[in-house]
C-alpha cells in the first residue's frame, strides 16, 4: 500500500514537473509589451515620420545572416546635430562620449537550435515588415510574430513553389 | 531489517521535486543585452566570415594557410589553395592551431620566478627586469646565449642580429632538424640541403626510413606528389625498409623488415648489384665491393634475391627515389645512410629528376645536434649568463644524458619568450609569453624562392596579455642599451620586406606591394622549369651502426603525430587515434605478439623497457607490423608541464637513450639502444579508438590487383579520363586473382623472407607468415558484383544487389526520394561523395578539420576505451597482409554514408533523422529525444551519441573551457546531452555555397562546396559535389571502374563511392 502511495506520488510529482517543463516552452517566447531599453528609441519616428530606410541602421540584413544593431556612432552621425536638446538624445551622447555601447534589451527572441539567416530572406524580396510588423509605426518595438514553428512554416508552405524564390520546407535548413 | 517505509519527509521530497520542477519549468529566461559596436569596424559585418591568408607555423614546412575568421575570431584554417608549398592541403597539426590560440593554459601575462614561486608581473617590470640582467652580461665576462626554432625569414635574423648586439651567440634548435640529410648531401653534392622530392614522377620509391607521410621534410607537399604517383597503375611502386612499419610504410606495396641499422647495408648492397650489372650509372668511386648481396644478408637479414631484384628494379624503373633520414632510423652512422641512398639516387640517374637540390627546404640555419652540446657545456661552465628561449621546448626535446637541464641551473638568469608554460619555460625565470601566430606580423621562407607572410587574423586574444617575440626582443634591446633596430617589430619586418618589394613589386608603391603580398600569404618565384642535376663531388665511408647496451629488443623510437612534442597540448590530438595503433591519449610500446607472449604481456598489459640509459613502462601494443627483436615507442608524450592537457600523460621515451650521436653530422642517434623487456606491475590500460583492424570478410576496404584493372581497360582515376564504366566486366576477368608476391618475386623467394617474422628457421629469422589472404582479394568483386543464381537458391529480399544488375538496382539513388511532402521542383542536387582509398594515406588531417568545423567535442581517454568518442569522421585501419615481404594496409574514411535508404531513418519515432530531398540523410538536434535505436540500426557505426554534456560548462566533461569555446563554429549548434549527432556533410557549408550562388544569379559549380574533410586532405581522396550533375567530379568518380559500396549488400544506397586500392602484386615481374 505504502509502496502504491509512493508510486503514486511520484507519478504526480513528475507529471506536474512535466506539464510545467514543456509549457515553458510555449509561453514564454516572445513578449507582448516590449521591454524598457536605456534609450527611448522610437522607431515610430526614424521609421515612420522621417521616413528613413531600416537598412540605414540595420544594413547588415541583407548581406548577412545577423541584421545588425547600428554602431552608436551611426546614431552620433546624426545626432551630433540633430536635436541635441532631448533628453533621450543627451543619454545617447553620453554613451558615445563615455565610450559605452548602449547595451540594449533584446526583444526578438528566436528559439534554440534554429538558424535564422535575414539575408536570404530580404533577398527573397519579402518586406522587414512582414516579419517585424509595422515598426514604422511602434513607439516601443515588440516581437510581433510568436517566432513558433509553424509561423514559420505556413509561409515557408505557402511560398513553396515560389517561380523566384521557392521556399523549402526542409528541416535542415533551420535546424543544423 | 529491509521493510520498505514510507516516512513523511520522504513524501515532503517528493512533493518538493514535483514544485520545484514545476517553478523551474515557469521561470523565464533572463532578457539577453544585445550589444552593438560603438564604432563598427570597417569591412566587418557580423555574421559574414572573413578569410586572411597567411603561413601555418606549426613545424618548419610552413604551409600556406586560409584562416576563417567569425565576429573577429579565428575559426578555422584551411590550406591556402594558392601556396606553392601545400596547395590546399593542411595536416592535423595545422588545423589544431586554433587550439594553441585559444589555449585555456596560455598565460595571462608575463611571469617572474621568486624564491621558486612563479608571480605574474606586468610588462615594464618583466622588461626592466630581463634588461637589467641582459646589460650586466653584456658588459661582464660572461655571455648571453639565444636560442630558436626553426622560425626562419625575418625573425631569424633579428634573432641573430640581437643576438650578436647583446654580445651573445644565436643557435636554431629544431628537434628533428634532418642534419644527417644535409650533412650527406654538402659531402656527396656539395650541397648542405634538405631537397624536395618529385614523387610524381617517380616510377618507384624506396624508403630507408624516412617518414615522408608523418614529419620528415614537408609532410603535406610530399603526400600529395606521393598519391599523384599511386594514382597511375603502371607506375609508383612503393617499397619500404624499416624494422617497425610506420604509418608511411603502411602505404607500401612491398615491406623489407630489415634488421634495425640494417638500412645502411641493403641501400650499399643494392648499389653493389646496379654497379655489377651495369645497370646504372658507375659507382663514383665508392668501393662497393664489400656489401656484396650475400654479405648484406647477414647484416640484415633480407634474403640476397630479394636485394638483386630491388636493385634491379630500382634501377630500370626510372626515374627513381630512394630516400633516407627519418628520425627512427636516424642512427650513429645516419650520413653514412643518407649518403648511400645518395649513391643509389646518383647511380639510377635521379638527380634532377625526382630529387630536386634546387629547389631546397630551408633548413638551413638549424644547428647540429653536436652545436646543442656546445652551448650546454658553455652552460656547465657557467660561461652563459642570460639565456633566451624561444619557439623550442629544448629541456623536452633533449635527452637526460645530454645534460641540458642540469646545464640550466648554471645559467644565472633564464628567459622563455613562450605563450605557453612548456617544460623549458617551467625552468626558467622570467616567461615574456609571446602572441600566437594567428595573431601576429611575420614572415617565413619555408623553401627557395618562397617567401611566406604571416599575418595577424584576429585582434589579440584580450586575456593574454602578451606580446610579438620580435617586440619582446627589440624592448629588450633598447631597455638594455644595445643594437640599433627599428622601434618595432613591425618596422624590421617591412624593412626586410624592402628586397622582396624591390624583386617582386616592379611598377607598384611598396605599401600597395605589401597588401597584395599580404592577399596573396606571401610572394614565390615561378619553380624553374630547368632540372639541374647534382655531380658526386665526393665520397663518404660507410660503417654499419652498433647499437649500445644489452637486451634482445632494439628500440626505435618514431615521432608521432604530436611531431617532436609540440602538438601534445592540443587536446584534439590527443584525441586523434595514432595512425598505426589507434591508440589516443598516451604512450605505449609497439611489441611484436612473439615477443610479447615470450615474457608473458598481453595487449595493453604494462611493459618495462629498459636500457643502460634509463627505462620507461608504457601500455603494450601487441603489434604484427615490427621485427620480433625490435620494439617501438612514440615520441611527442611525457612532458613534465605544457599545460592541463600534456602534463604527465605517456612517458618521454627520450629517457631510454644512451648517449650517442652520428660523428659525421653530430646528429642525435635516435636508433641507437638495445633493451630489456620485462612485463611491469599495473593495470591493463590503452585506450584504442579501433581495437580490431580486421575486415573479418565485411569488404569495407576494397582492393583491386592492377592486372584486373588493365584487362579492362582501365582509364579512370585522377590523374587520367574517367570513362563510362565497363560496368563489372573487367572486374569479372580478374577474379582469378594471384596470390600476392612482392615484385618480380619467385614463390621461391616469398617463401624465404627472413624479416625477423616469420617463424623461427635455423637462423633465427625464417618462413615468413603471410597474414591470412583477406577474402576481398580472394573473390574480388565479391561485394559489389551481381552474380549468377545458383541451382535452387532463394535471392534474399534484403541482398538483391548481390544477383541483380547494378544499374538496376542503383539508378534510383541518383534520384531525390520521398516524394510527396518534397514534390518541391526546386530541389536540384543529390551531395555526394567519392572517396578514393588508394590516395588515402591515413594521416587523419580530415578528422581535425572536421571537429574544428563540427564543433565536435573531445571526451577523453575513458570515454574513448568505452567506445564513445565523438568524431564524426574515423579513419579506420585495415590490414591485410602485414609480416614482411607483400605488404597491404588500407585507410577508409569512415563518416554517415547519407544513405539513401537509410536504416536510421526508419527506426526514428520522432522523425529526428529523416531523408533530405537533396539527398542528406538528415538530423534535428532538438527533435532528437535519445533513444539510440538509429545507431542501433546503423550498419556503418558512424552516429556518436552526447552521453554527457560537453557543452555544459559547469560539468566535469565541459570540452571547451574558455577560451577554447571562441573557437566554436557559429553556423553549428553544440549539442547537448542525450542527443544523436553525426556527419551532416557540413551541411552549414552547403547552404552557404547555395546562397552564394543564388546572390550571384548563376548555378553551382561545382567543387564550389567543400566539406571541410574533403578540403583539408593533402591527397585530395575526398571529393565532394554533386552526383545530378553529371559533368562533375564526384559523378564521374562515381563511375570510376574501381568504384564500390560499402556494405552494398544491405541496399543501403550510399551517397559516398569509395574507390578501391591498387594492388600492384605482379607489376615488377
Amino acid at each position: 500500500m505504502k509502496r502504491a502511495s509512493i508510486l503514486l506520488v511520484t507519478a504526480l510529482a513528475l507529471a506536474a514537473g512535466t506539464a510545467a517543463f514543456t509549457q515553458s516552452f510555449s509561453v514564454q517566447l516572445g513578449n507582448p509589451r516590449g521591454p524598457a531599453q536605456p534609450v527611448k528609441f522610437p522607431h515610430d519616428i526614424h521609421a515612420g515620420k522621417l521616413g528613413m530606410d531600416c537598412l540605414y541602421c540595420h544594413y547588415g540584413a541583407e548581406k548577412s545572416a545577423i541584421a545588425n544593431l547600428p554602431p552608436v556612432s551611426t546614431c552620433m552621425g546624426c545626432h551630433k546635430i540633430a536635436v541635441t536638446d532631448r533628453p533621450e538624445v543627451q543619454k545617447l551622447a553620453g554613451y558615445y562620449e563615455r565610450g559605452e555601447p548602449i547595451p540594449w534589451v533584446e526583444v526578438y527572441r528566436l528559439p534554440d537550435h534554429v538558424k535564422f539567416n535575414h539575408k536570404r530572406h530580404v533577398r527573397a524580396g519579402l518586406t522587414c515588415q512582414t516579419c517585424h510588423g509595422p515598426v514604422q509605426a511602434m513607439n516601443v518595438v515588440v516581437q510581433y510574430p510568436s517566432l513558433k514553428m509553424g509561423w514559420c512554416v505556413s509561409c515557408h508552405r505557402e511560398r513553396m513553389n515560389d517561380p523566384g524564390f521557392p521556399a523549402s520546407t526542409d528541416c535542415l535548413i533551420c535546424h543544423h | 531489517m529491509s521493510e520498505f517505509t514510507f516516512k513523511r519527509r520522504d513524501f515532503l521530497k517528493l512533493v518538493g521535486i514535483g514544485v520545484a520542477g514545476t517553478t523551474t519549468g515557469c521561470a523565464s529566461r533572463p532578457a539577453e543585452k544585445l550589444i552593438p559596436y560603438l564604432v563598427a569596424p570597417n569591412d566587418l559585418l557580423p555574421g559574414v566570415p572573413y578569410w586572411y591568408a597567411s603561413t601555418c607555423r606549426e613545424c618548419s614546412a610552413g604551409c600556406g594557410i586560409l584562416v576563417k575568421t567569425r565576429e573577429g575570431r579565428a575559426i578555422k584554417v584551411e590550406g591556402n589553395p594558392a601556396h606553392p608549398v601545400n596547395r590546399g592541403g593542411l595536416c592535423g597539426l595545422g588545423h589544431a592551431a586554433l587550439q594553441g590560440l585559444y589555449h585555456p593554459d596560455r598565460l595571462k601575462s608575463p611571469m617572474l620566478k621568486v624564491n621558486g614561486q612563479w608571480k605574474a608581473i606586468g610588462w615594464d617590470e618583466a622588461i626592466r627586469t630581463a634588461a637589467d640582467r641582459l646589460a650586466t652580461a653584456k658588459s661582464g665576462k660572461r655571455g648571453v646565449a639565444v636560442v630558436t626554432g626553426n622560425a626562419t625569414g625575418s625573425f631569424e635574423k633579428l634573432a641573430r642580429e640581437w643576438a650578436a648586439a647583446a654580445g651573445g651567440t644565436h643557435l636554431v634548435y629544431e628537434a628533428f632538424g634532418h642534419e644527417a640529410v644535409r650533412e650527406a648531401n654538402r659531402r656527396t653534392f656539395g650541397q648542405a640541403v634538405v631537397p624536395t622530392f618529385d614523387f610524381a614522377r617517380a616510377q618507384m620509391v624506396v624508403s630507408f626510413g624516412a617518414d615522408f607521410l608523418e614529419t620528415f621534410g614537408s609532410p603535406v607537399a610530399q603526400a600529395r606528389g606521393f598519391a599523384a604517383m599511386r594514382a597511375q597503375p603502371q607506375a609508383g611502386w612503393f617499397v619500404t625498409v624499416e624494422p617497425r612499419l610506420s604509418p608511411t610504410g603502411a602505404r607500401a606495396d612491398e615491406w623489407v623488415a630489415v634488421r634495425p641499422g640494417g638500412e645502411l647495408a641493403l641501400a650499399l648492397g643494392m648499389a653493389h648489384v646496379i654497379a655489377k650489372e651495369g645497370l646504372g650509372r658507375g659507382a663514383a668511386g665508392v668501393d662497393l665491393s664489400a656489401w656484396m648481396p650475400e654479405a648484406v644478408e647477414e647484416r640484415t637479414d633480407v634474403p640476397a634475391k630479394t636485394i638483386e631484384r630491388l636493385a634491379r628494379a630500382f634501377a630500370s624503373r626510372r626515374p627513381s627515389l630512394a630516400i633516407a633520414g627519418g628520425v627512427a632510423a636516424q642512427s650513429a652512422q645516419a650520413v653514412a645512410l643518407a649518403a648511400a641512398v645518395n649513391l643509389l639516387n646518383h647511380m639510377a640517374g635521379n638527380l634532377g629528376e625526382t630529387v630536386r637540390l634546387d629547389q631546397a627546404l630551408n633548413f638551413d640555419a638549424v644547428a647540429p645536434f653536436r652545436d646543442v652540446q656546445g652551448l650546454i657545456e658553455k652552460m656547465k661552465q657557467g660561461e652563459v649568463d642570460v639565456l633566451v628561449v624561444h619557439g623550442a621546448d629544448p629541456a623536452y626535446s633533449i635527452p637526460a644524458w645530454a645534460g641540458f637541464g642540469a646545464a640550466l641551473d648554471q645559467v644565472l638568469f633564464k628567459i622563455s619568450l613562450s605563450s605557453v608554460m612548456d617544460d623549458t619555460a617551467e625552468r626558467c625565470d622570467l616567461v615574456l609569453p609571446e602572441t600566437h601566430a594567428l595573431e601576429s606580423l611575420g614572415d617565413a621562407e619555408p623553401m627557395r624562392g618562397v617567401w611566406s607572410l604571416v599575418q595577424p587574423t584576429m585582434q589579440r586574444v584580450p586575456m593574454f596579455d602578451a606580446r610579438p617575440a620580435g617586440d619582446t626582443l627589440i624592448a629588450l634591446a633598447k631597455a638594455a642599451g644595445f643594437g640599433a633596430f627599428p622601434d618595432t617589430w613591425d618596422a624590421y619586418l617591412r624593412n626586410e620586406w624592402k628586397a622582396r618589394h624591390a624583386r617582386f613589386g616592379a611598377g607598384r608603391t611598396f605599401e600597395a606591394f605589401w597588401e597584395d603580398a599580404l592577399k596573396q600569404g606571401g610572394v614565390w618565384e615561378e619553380a624553374p622549369a630547368g632540372k639541374p642535376g647534382a655531380a658526386w663531388s665526393g665520397t663518404h665511408a660507410f660503417a654499419s651502426p652498433e647499437l649500445q647496451g644489452v637486451g634482445e629488443v632494439a628500440v626505435v623510437l618514431f615521432p608521432s603525430h604530436l611531431h617532436d612534442g609540440r602538438g601534445a597540448n592540443k587536446p584534439w590530438l590527443q584525441e586523434l587515434p595514432d595512425r598505426t595503433t589507434t591508440a589516443v591519449w598516451g604512450s605505449w610500446v609497439e611489441i611484436h605478439p612473439d615477443t610479447a607472449a615470450k615474457i608473458g604481456v598481453a595487449q595493453g598489459d604494462p611493459v618495462r623497457v629498459e636500457t643502460a640509459a634509463g627505462s620507461v613502462v608504457a601500455p603494450a601494443y601487441l603489434y604484427q607490423g615490427i621485427r620480433r627483436d625490435t620494439v617501438a615507442i612514440p615520441l611527442g608524450q611525457g612532458h613534465a608541464a605544457y599545460g592541463r592537457y600534456a602534463q604527465g600523460r605517456g612517458v618521454n621515451a627520450l629517457a631510454l637513450l644512451p648517449p650517442a650521436q652520428d660523428e659525421a653530422s653530430g646528429a642525435l642517434a635516435y636508433l641507437s639502444a638495445r633493451a630489456r623487456l620485462s612485463k611491469a606491475a599495473g593495470e591493463s590500460a590503452l585506450p584504442l579508438a579501433q581495437p580490431n583492424m580486421h575486415q573479418a570478410d565485411r569488404g569495407i576496404a576494397q582492393g583491386i590487383a592492377v592486372a584486373s584493372l588493365i584487362a579492362m581497360e582501365y582509364t579512370g582515376g585522377k590523374a587520367g579520363r574517367v570513362l563510362e564504366p565497363a560496368r563489372g566486366e573487367g572486374e569479372r576477368a580478374g577474379s582469378a586473382h594471384p596470390a600476392p608476391l612482392p615484385p618480380g618475386a619467385t614463390p621461391e623467394e616469398a617463401a624465404h623472407t627472413p624479416a625477423g617474422l616469420g617463424k623461427e628457421g635455423p637462423r633465427g629469422v625464417n618462413e615468413p607468415v603471410l597474414l591470412e589472404t583477406p577474402p576481398s582479394q580472394r573473390r574480388p568483386g565479391l561485394y559489389t558484383e551481381p552474380r549468377q543464381l545458383k541451382p535452387g537458391e532463394v535471392i534474399p529480399p534484403h541482398a538483391i544487389t548481390a544477383y541483380e544488375p547494378e544499374e538496376k538496382v542503383r539508378s534510383p539513388r541518383q534520384i531525390p526520394v520521398h516524394e510527396g511532402s518534397y514534390s518541391n521542383p526546386n530541389h536540384h542536387h543529390r551531395w555526394a561523395m567519392a572517396i578514393d582509398i588508394n590516395s588515402c594515406n591515413g594521416c587523419q588531417a580530415c578528422v581535425v578539420a572536421c571537429y574544428a568545423e563540427n564543433n565536435i567535442p573531445v571526451v577523453g581517454p575513458e570515454m574513448t576505451k568505452r567506445g564513445r568518442q565523438m568524431a564524426w569522421l574515423r579513419i579506420e585501419r585495415y590490414e591485410e597482409l602485414l609480416g614482411g615481404g607483400p605488404n597491404d594496409v588500407r585507410f577508409v574514411p569512415m563518416m554517415c554514408q547519407q544513405c539513401t535508404d537509410a536504416p536510421c531513418e526508419i527506426v526514428c519515432p520522432v522523425y529526428a533523422t529523416y531523408h533530405n530531398p537533396e539527398g542528406l540523410n538528415a538530423q534535428v538536434y532538438n527533435r532528437c529525444v535519445g533513444t539510440r535505436y538509429c545507431s542501433n540500426n546503423c550498419p556503418y557505426k558512424v552516429r556518436q551519441f552526447n552521453w554527457f554534456d560537453y557543452a555544459a560548462p559547469e560539468k566535469e566533461t565541459f570540452a571547451f573551457p574558455e577560451p577554447l569555446n571562441w573557437q566554436l563554429n557559429p553556423d553549428v549548434t553544440v549539442r547537448s546531452k542525450g542527443v544523436m549527432e553525426k556527419c551532416t556533410f557540413c551541411v552549414q557549408r552547403i547552404l552557404d555555397g547555395k546562397g552564394n550562388a543564388r546572390d550571384e544569379n548563376r548555378p553551382l559549380r561545382d567543387g564550389e562546396i567543400q566539406t571541410a574533410c574533403a578540403q583539408s586532405c593533402p591527397t585530395e581522396a575526398i571529393v565532394f559535389g554533386d552526383l545530378l550533375d553529371p559533368e562533375s567530379k564526384v559523378s564521374k568518380l562515381s563511375h570510376d571502374q574501381r568504384r564500390y559500396w560499402v556494405f552494398n549488400e544491405l541496399n543501403t544506397k550510399p551517397g559516398i563511392t569509395y574507390l578501391k586500392k591498387l594492388e600492384r602484386e605482379s607489376e615488377l615481374a
